[in-house]
């Protein structure tokens, strides 16, 4: 069973045709690169999965169960997680709790248990804060110490961008949706997050799907491209195959400029 | 432990100036005027968990404040101030039901009803239920809304449970736009407020820290990354909302206490503009910063009176002079702090100048009889709020505590999110690993291997 399966989706706003007959599999296990020019789709595709927008026709399937009319909180329950293009952080909150919120709706303890600071709510906090170390630390020490409590504000691009990816971990999700995980980074932190995003798989045992525009991050750990034109899938594929596609040429590469 | 220790000696101390209060002569205007920042305090700081940590304009905190000022008094009040209104216009079936004592005894607990303070707490308990379940009746289907249509809606609901009492209908109840008077005032004195404010402080404050504040702020923050963090935004918007309204009963029913009377007009708009101008002064979302702001709102109401007795004209023009200069003055400062060339801006000096004219012709003119006349301005007390508001919005947007709250660690450390030497050096190390030989090194092997 595919762990995400989008069936013939399609959406529109106003006369834009956003996504048209989009289908897709995502299996356990493997990070799949969605790729395609600025307005394919990309972002469109990854809000109508987490339930911020309804697919006009079609289904979203997450582990056999159909998740279309969910709203984004529930998704985010049933298992997948996601970052966003444009970063929405808690901006002036902490690193730490911003590792902490995605991990809220997990909490047992009602609110009265966690003002009176119950043995039990007490116990959950403390794991909590453990799972958000873990997820943090993942990007080495940088986010650690003193930066936990620091508010987001005063941190430098990249190191949001990170902060952003360990609070979707902390969600407990399955299934992390990465959207432009490298912009706004330098090549160095370009090959180091591409690093990270692998462990996320290896170690973190994580499925992802990632929207990238830096091909050579994309070339180096998808297992599978997945390209949109105008909302539409012309390909899909090893990387290699992909890029000598004829079609994609000439919808994106031919059109390339970064 | 040492922060509790702390804070146990402050409470203490505080319970032993105010013992001390209570004690000398000639304090009962300060007292009351601590009371009446209790219980603001309560309120301010009840909205604020809406306005400020959940960050959506709620407008309609006065009809929560009357609701818990209608119930404690209808609970409270005895039975010779009930008989008249009541014989008049309480139906029988509110006359024999809807009495405190009865319930009391009814279920055994006479040791409550015997006592006047007991009888107090199960009363301003109730009194805060209501308010939390209109809360929810309003908060449900109005908080799916946003911004402006929000506020609009909360403010409506407001008015709406403000003029409730003179509804015919209700009147029965309420004895109408007359009022209850004859309310007991054992619970608006200042050892009642100040543990109950005491309680909503600790109560909120723990709430803040907790995992359901987080999420609060998380929904003030970015609402849709907070529901795609799977945060649910209804369930967290009406549990704040319900508990601000708790507390917004709460401290109607003390209020209601303290001045031993309610009637429509004791919790009208101003009561929740009074408040919004309190939090915005402090920092909204900050408990801190809302009681420092209800300090101000309500000294500067109290003791500003001063500001509106009749003077000779020559104190107003003196008066005028002193504010233009500080005026003055001030943006220089402000200026100079915010490292602004030219210190002193061409505009500004107007400021200056007409300081200096009024000074002239206070100085000038002093035996003209314009001068020496008898004036007053009234209103002055609520102009110099509204200056005040306006000079903060300017200069400091984010009120006096933006978003940050007292604490030991602030002052005595350890600050967690100042780094060592160490940690810095590490952290500059990690961000330009180029600076760095070994780390460049050492990727080389990476790359290599
Ligand atoms: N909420 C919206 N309302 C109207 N048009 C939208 C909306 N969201 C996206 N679009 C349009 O849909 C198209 C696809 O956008 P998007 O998915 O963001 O592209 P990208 O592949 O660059 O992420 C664009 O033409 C965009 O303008
Ligand atoms: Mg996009």
């Amino acid at each position: 069973m595919p762990l995400l399966e989008l069936r013939n989706l399609y959406k529109a706003f106003g006369g834009l045709q956003a996504i048209s007959n989009v289908s897709l599999t995502v299996n356990e296990g493997e990070i799949v690169s969605i790729i395609g020019p600025n307005g394919a789709g990309k972002s469109t595709l990854f809000n109508l999965i987490t339930g911020v927008y309804q697919p006009d026709r079609g289904d979203i399937i997450f582990e056999g169960e159909r998740i279309n009319g969910l709203t984004p909180d529930k998704v985010t329950r049933k298992g997948i997680a996601r970052t966003f293009q444009n970063l929405r952080l808690f901006t002036h909150l902490t690193v730490l709790e911003n590792v902490l919120i995605p991990q809220h709706h997990r909490l047992k303890s009602g609110w009265l248990a966690a003002v009176l600071r119950t043995p039990a709510y007490l116990k959950e906090e403390e794991e909590m804060r453990k799972m958000a170390l873990e997820k943090l630390s993942f990007f080495g020490p940088r986010l650690m110490s003193f930066r936990l409590h620091q508010p987001v504000y005063v941190l430098s691009y990249a190191n949001r961008r990170r902060t952003e990816m360990a609070r979707a971990m902390a969600t407990g999700a399955k299934l992390l949706l990465l959207d432009e995980p490298s912009a706004g980074m330098n090549p160095k932190e370009t090959k180091e997050i591409t690093q990270i995003i692998r462990r996320f798989r290896d170690e973190g045992g994580y499925t992802i799907v990632l929207v990238e525009h830096k091909m050579n991050l994309v070339g180096e750990i998808s297992d599978r491209v997945v390209v949109l034109d105008y909302g539409e899938k012309i390909a899909e594929g090893d990387y290699k195959d992909v890029v000598n596609d004829p079609k994609v040429i000439e919808a994106y590469l031919g059109r390339r400029e970064e | 432990m040492r922060n509790t220790l702390l804070t146990l000696a402050t409470v203490g101390l505080a319970i032993l100036g105010l013992y001390l209060l209570t004690q000398a002569e000639g304090s009962s205007g300060l007292l009351s005027a601590l009371t009446l920042i209790f219980i603001w305090g309560i309120a301010a700081v009840s909205l604020n968990l809406i306005n400020g940590q959940l960050g959506i304009l709620s407008l309609g905190h006065h009809g929560f404040m009357l609701i818990g000022g209608y119930v404690t008094a209808l609970l409270m009040l005895p039975e010779k101030e009930r008989a008249p209104f009541r014989t008049r216009l309480l139906s029988d079936w509110a006359r024999n039901h809807l009495d405190l004592d009865k319930w009391l005894r009814g279920a055994g607990l006479d040791f409550i009803a015997n006592s006047i303070d007991l009888k107090f707490v199960v009363a301003l308990f109730l009194a805060g239920l209501a308010a939390a379940v209109v809360g929810v009746i309003v908060g449900a289907p109005s908080l799916r809304l946003k911004g402006d249509y929000l506020a609009i809606v909360t403010f409506g609901f407001g008015e709406i449970i403000r003029l409730l009492p003179n509804a015919p209908e209700v009147a029965a109840l309420t004895n109408g736009p007359l009022g209850i008077k004859g309310i007991p005032g054992d619970a608006g004195t200042v050892w009642w407020t100040f543990f109950a404010f005491l309680f909503v402080l600790w109560f909120l404050t723990r709430l803040k820290f907790s995992s359901y504040g987080r999420a609060f702020e998380g929904i003030r923050e970015d609402e849709i990354a907070a529901e795609a963090m799977g945060v649910n935004l209804a369930y967290h918007k009406v549990l704040a909302f319900t508990i601000s309204a708790f507390f917004a009963g709460v401290a109607g029913g003390l209020y209601a206490s303290y001045l031993q009377s309610v009637d429509t007009q004791t919790f009208n708009f101003f009561v929740t503009f009074f408040l919004l101008v309190a939090i915005s002064l402090g920092g909204l979302g900050s408990i801190t910063g809302a009681v420092l702001g209800t300090a101000i709102v309500v000294l500067v109401r109290i003791y500003g009176g001063f500001l509106e007795k009749p003077y000779p004209a020559y104190v107003g023009y003196l008066g005028g002079a002193v504010v233009m200069l500080s005026a003055f003055a001030f943006s220089a400062y402000i200026r100079k702090a915010r490292r602004l060339r030219p210190v002193v801006e061409t505009k500004h000096l107007i400021f200056g100048a007409l300081g200096v004219a009024l000074l002239l012709v206070t100085v000038l003119f002093r035996n003209e009889p314009w001068m020496t006349q008898t004036v007053q301005f009234f209103g002055l007390r609520k102009i110099l709020l509204a200056v005040i508001l306006i000079l903060i919005m300017i200069y400091r947007r984010e009120g006096i505590m933006g978003r940050a709250e007292f604490s030991w660690k602030l002052i005595f450390g350890p600050r967690e999110d100042i780094p060592t030497e160490e940690q810095r050096k590490q952290d500059a190390w990690l961000s330009n690993p180029d600076l760095n030989p070994d780390a460049a090194k050492k990727e080389d092997d990476d790359a290599s291997a």
